[in-house]
C-alpha cells in the first residue's frame, strides 16, 4: 500500500513537470500548427541563467554550486523572474529564425528549423556553462514530507502546484481576456483575425515567447530536483511532449491531464518491470490516438468532404 | 644553360638538404602524446575533464625537468564527445597525422572497444586512465604484443570488492543490485551477478533505471519487499545520488554500495552531504591520500576550480608519468620498443602509489583489488572506510 502511494506520489510530481511543458506545446501549436522540437534545450538556459545568477549574487563564479544559505525564496523567485524573461526573450529569436521562414508555407521544414535552434542553443550553453552538472538546493528545503508513510519533497509540491496555477491561469486569460480571445481567433482563422484588425504576427510571437518561457520556468522549478545541466532538457521534453498529445494538443487542460497521467502511469508501471514503462506509455499514446485521435481533451476533428 | 641548369639543381638541393637537416631536427625537439577523451558530451564527460588537467600537470612536470630525452613533451588533445566514430576519427588522426608515441583515453568504454583495433594494428600504445570495462585490456592479450594497458580502477575489480564486502556485512544474505540501462550498468549487472554466483548468492533482485531519471522508489519499493538488506548499484555519481534520495523519501536505508563514480563531487552536491553518508564505495586515491595527492590537488583545483574528480587527475597523471619512464627506458617512440619498455618498466613515481613493475606481458592492468579502498563520504570529504566488516575481509573473499 506504502508503496503504491508511493508510487502515486511519485508519479504525480514527475508527472506535474511534464505538464507544464506540455502546456507550451499547446500554445504555440493552437496559434500556428507548429511548436517548438526544441523546447526541452529551452530548459537549459532556464535552469542554467537562474542558478548562474543567484550564484552571481552570492559572488561566486557563474558556474559552481549553490549552498543552502544562498537558496532563500526571495532569491529563487527572483531568479525564477529572470529566468522567465530571459528564455522568454529567446522566444522571440526562436520565432524569427526558425519559425516565421516556415509558417503557413505548408511541409515541415520548421520540424528541423527547431530542432537546430535547440542543438545550437544547447550547444551554446555548453559552450558558456560546460558539462558539469549544478546541484540546486530547494527554497524549500531537502526534507522528506510523510503522507501516509509516503514520501514527497517540498520542491515536488511546488513543482504541482504552480503547474496547476499556471494551467488555470492560461485558462482564464485564453477565456476572458482581450488577448486570450485575439489568441483564439488567430488559431481559428488568421487570415479572418487579421480583418478585424488584429495584429496576427504580434499574436504569434506573444505566443513563441509564452511558450518558451514555460520552458524556462519549468527548467529552474526542476533544477532542485534534476540539477542545472546542459543534459537535462531532451528526455523530459519527449516525455512532455508524448503528454501534450494524450491529453490533446489543442487543449491546455489536456495537456495538464496529460502529464499526470503518462506520470502516474510511468511510476505505477515501474512498480511491476521498469523495462516496461516507456513501452506501456507509448502504447498508451497509440491507443489513445487510435480511438480519439485528437488526443483525450482534444478537439475533435470534423472535416467534411 | 647548363650552367642554370645547375645553379637550379644546387639550389634546389641546398633546399632539400637544409629540410632534410631541419625536419628531424624539429621532430626530435618534441614527442607527442595523445588525449582522446569525452570532454564535453556525456554524463562522464567530467572524468574526461579532470583526466586532462592531470595529463597537463604531469607534461608541465616533465618539460620543467628538461623534458623526456633531452625533447619537450606536447600533449596533443583531442575531444571524442562520447561518440565512438568521432572517438576512432581522432585516435586514425592522432596516430597518422600527428605522429603521437602514446595515447591516453578514452572517458567512455564503449569508445575505447569502438578502436581498440586502431592503436593495436598499428602499434601505438594506450593507456586508459578513465575507462573501466574489463575487455579493454584483454581483447588483445593474446597477440604477441598487446598495446592496450590501463590505470585505472577496472570494474571487474572493484566490484569483486563490493561484492566481498556486501556478502560479509549482510545478515539475511538478500543482496540485491540496482543499475542504470547504460552499457555501463547493464556490464556491471552482469560482473555482479558471476561474482555473487562464486559467493553461492543469488541476487534476490535486479533492477533498472532511466540514466536520467530522478525517481526509483518504484524500483527500489520491489527491493524492500524482497528484503534486500545490502544494495549494490551500477551507476555514475548523479544517478546514485538520485538512488541515494529515493531511498530517503521511502525512509529506507538497506547498506548501498557503489562503484568509484561516488567519488565524484556530484553526489555529495546532489543528494548533499548528510545522505551522501550512506553509500560505500571503492576508490583508488582521494585527495588527502597522501601528500602527493593533496599538492596535485591543490595545484589543480587552483587552476580549475570546478574540477569534479580528482581521481582520475591522478590516474590521468601517473598514465603520462609511465609513458614518460617507458620512453625514457626505449630510448625513442619506436611503438613495440614503447610497448615492451612499459611492460617491463621498473620503479616509477605516481601519484596513486609508487609503481613498481607495474605491467608485464601478462599483466595490463597498473592498478588491481589489493591497490583499492572502501571509501566514504564524511562532512563532505572522502575518506578511508575501515569499520569491522572491511577489516575482516581476506583475499579469500575477493572472487572474480
Amino acid at each position: 500500500m506504502t508503496a503504491f502511494l508511493q508510487a502515486l506520489a511519485s508519479g504525480l510530481a514527475l508527472g506535474a513537470i511534464y505538464g507544464l511543458i506540455a502546456l507550451g506545446f499547446n500554445i504555440t501549436y493552437a496559434t500556428t500548427k507548429t511548436f517548438n522540437f526544441g523546447q526541452g534545450a529551452f530548459l537549459v538556459p532556464g535552469s542554467l541563467v537562474g542558478v548562474s545568477l543567484l550564484l552571481l549574487a552570492a559572488g561566486k563564479p557563474h558556474f559552481g554550486n549553490l549552498t543552502q544559505a544562498e537558496m532563500t525564496m526571495t532569491a529563487y523567485v527572483l531568479a525564477t523572474v529572470a529566468s522567465v524573461v530571459v528564455v522568454g526573450a529567446i522566444g522571440i529569436a526562436l520565432y524569427y529564425c526558425a519559425i516565421k521562414p516556415f509558417v503557413g508555407a505548408g511541409g515541415l521544414n520548421w520540424v528541423l528549423s527547431t530542432i537546430g535552434f535547440g542543438i545550437i542553443m544547447q550547444n551554446s550553453a555548453l559552450a558558456i556553462w560546460g558539462p558539469a552538472s549544478i546541484a540546486v538546493p530547494s527554497p524549500l528545503g531537502s526534507e522528506v514530507w510523510r503522507i501516509a508513510g509516503a514520501g514527497i519533497r517540498p520542491q515536488e509540491v511546488l513543482i504541482a502546484v504552480v503547474a496547476v496555477a499556471v494551467m488555470v491561469g492560461l485558462d482564464i486569460v485564453l477565456r476572458k481576456t482581450r488577448f486570450g480571445k485575439a489568441l483564439r481567433a488567430v488559431a481559428f482563422n488568421p487570415q479572418a483575425a487579421a480583418i478585424v484588425g488584429i495584429n496576427v504576427e504580434m499574436i504569434v510571437i506573444a505566443a513563441f515567447v509564452i511558450s518558451s518561457a514555460l520552458a524556462g520556468l519549468a527548467g529552474i522549478l526542476i533544477a532542485p530536483i534534476t540539477t542545472a545541466s546542459v543534459f537535462i532538457g531532451l528526455g523530459v521534453a519527449l516525455k512532455a511532449f508524448s503528454a501534450a498529445i494524450v491529453g490533446g494538443l489543442t487543449s491546455p487542460r489536456g495537456c495538464m491531464l496529460g502529464g499526470f497521467l503518462l506520470g502516474v502511469v510511468e511510476a505505477l508501471v515501474g512498480l511491476w518491470r521498469a523495462e516496461m514503462r516507456e513501452i506501456t506509455i507509448f502504447l498508451l499514446i497509440i491507443i489513445v490516438l487510435v480511438v480519439r485521435p485528437g488526443g483525450l481533451m482534444g478537439a475533435r476533428s470534423v472535416e467534411k468532404i | 644553360m647548363d650552367n642554370r641548369i645547375t645553379r637550379r639543381t644546387l639550389s634546389a638541393l641546398l633546399v632539400s638538404a637544409g629540410m632534410a637537416l631541419s625536419l628531424p631536427a624539429y621532430a626530435q625537439n618534441e614527442i607527442k602524446i595523445g588525449y582522446n577523451a569525452d570532454q564535453s558530451a556525456s554524463g562522464a564527460a567530467e572524468l574526461g575533464l579532470s583526466g586532462l588537467y592531470g595529463f597537463q600537470a604531469a607534461i608541465e612536470d616533465l618539460n620543467a625537468q628538461g623534458g623526456v630525452l633531452g625533447r619537450k613533451l606536447v600533449g596533443v588533445v583531442r575531444d571524442d564527445a562520447g561518440a565512438p566514430p568521432k572517438s576512432i576519427q581522432n585516435m586514425n588522426e592522432l596516430i597518422d597525422n600527428e605522429k603521437v608515441a602514446a595515447v591516453v583515453g578514452p572517458t567512455n568504454s564503449g569508445n575505447a572497444l569502438a578502436w581498440l583495433h586502431i592503436p593495436q594494428q598499428k602499434k601505438v600504445p594506450v593507456i586508459s586512465h578513465v575507462a573501466t570495462a574489463t575487455d579493454i585490456t584483454a581483447r588483445y592479450a593474446k597477440e604477441p604484443q598487446n598495446y592496450i594497458f590501463r590505470v585505472s580502477m577496472v570494474d571487474r575489480e572493484q566490484l569483486a570488492l563490493l561484492a566481498a564486502y556486501a556478502v560479509k556485512a549482510s545478515k539475511s544474505k538478500n543482496v540485491a543490485i540496482i543499475a542504470d540501462t547504460t552499457g555501463y550498468g547493464q556490464a556491471a549487472t552482469k560482473d555482479l551477478q558471476e561474482i555473487l554466483t562464486l559467493h553461492g548468492i543469488k541476487p534476490v533482485g535486479i533492477e533498472k533505471f532511466g540514466p536520467k531519471d530522478t525517481d526509483m522508489t518504484s524500483q527500489l519499493a520491489k527491493l524492500k519487499a524482497a528484503g534486500a538488506d545490502m544494495i549494490i548499484t551500477g551507476s555514475l555519481a548523479d544517478a546514485t545520488a538520485q538512488v541515494l534520495k529515493s531511498m530517503e523519501k521511502m525512509d529506507y536505508y538497506p547498506g548501498l554500495l557503489s562503484t568509484w563514480g561516488s567519488i565524484n563531487t556530484p553526489l555529495v552536491n546532489i543528494a548533499g552531504p548528510k545522505l551522501a553518508e550512506k553509500t560505500v564505495f571503492a576508490a583508488s586515491t582521494t585527495e588527502d591520500a597522501s601528500d602527493r595527492a593533496a599538492a596535485l590537488h591543490k595545484r589543480l583545483v587552483a587552476k580549475h576550480p570546478n574540477m569534479p574528480a580528482f581521481v582520475s587527475a591522478a590516474q590521468g597523471y601517473d598514465a603520462v608519468m609511465l609513458i614518460a619512464a617507458a620512453i625514457k627506458q626505449a630510448d625513442g617512440t619506436d611503438g613495440p620498443k614503447l610497448q615492451a619498455a612499459l611492460e617491463n618498466l621498473g620503479k616509477v613515481q605516481g601519484i596513486i602509489k609508487a609503481y613498481d613493475k607495474p605491467f608485464s606481458k601478462e599483466q595490463h592492468e597498473a592498478l588491481g583489488v589489493a591497490d583499492f579502498h572502501l571509501a566514504q563520504w564524511k562532512d563532505g570529504r572522502v575518506v578511508k572506510l575501515d569499520d569491522p566488516v572491511v577489516k575482516g575481509l581476506t583475499a579469500a573473499d575477493l572472487k572474480r
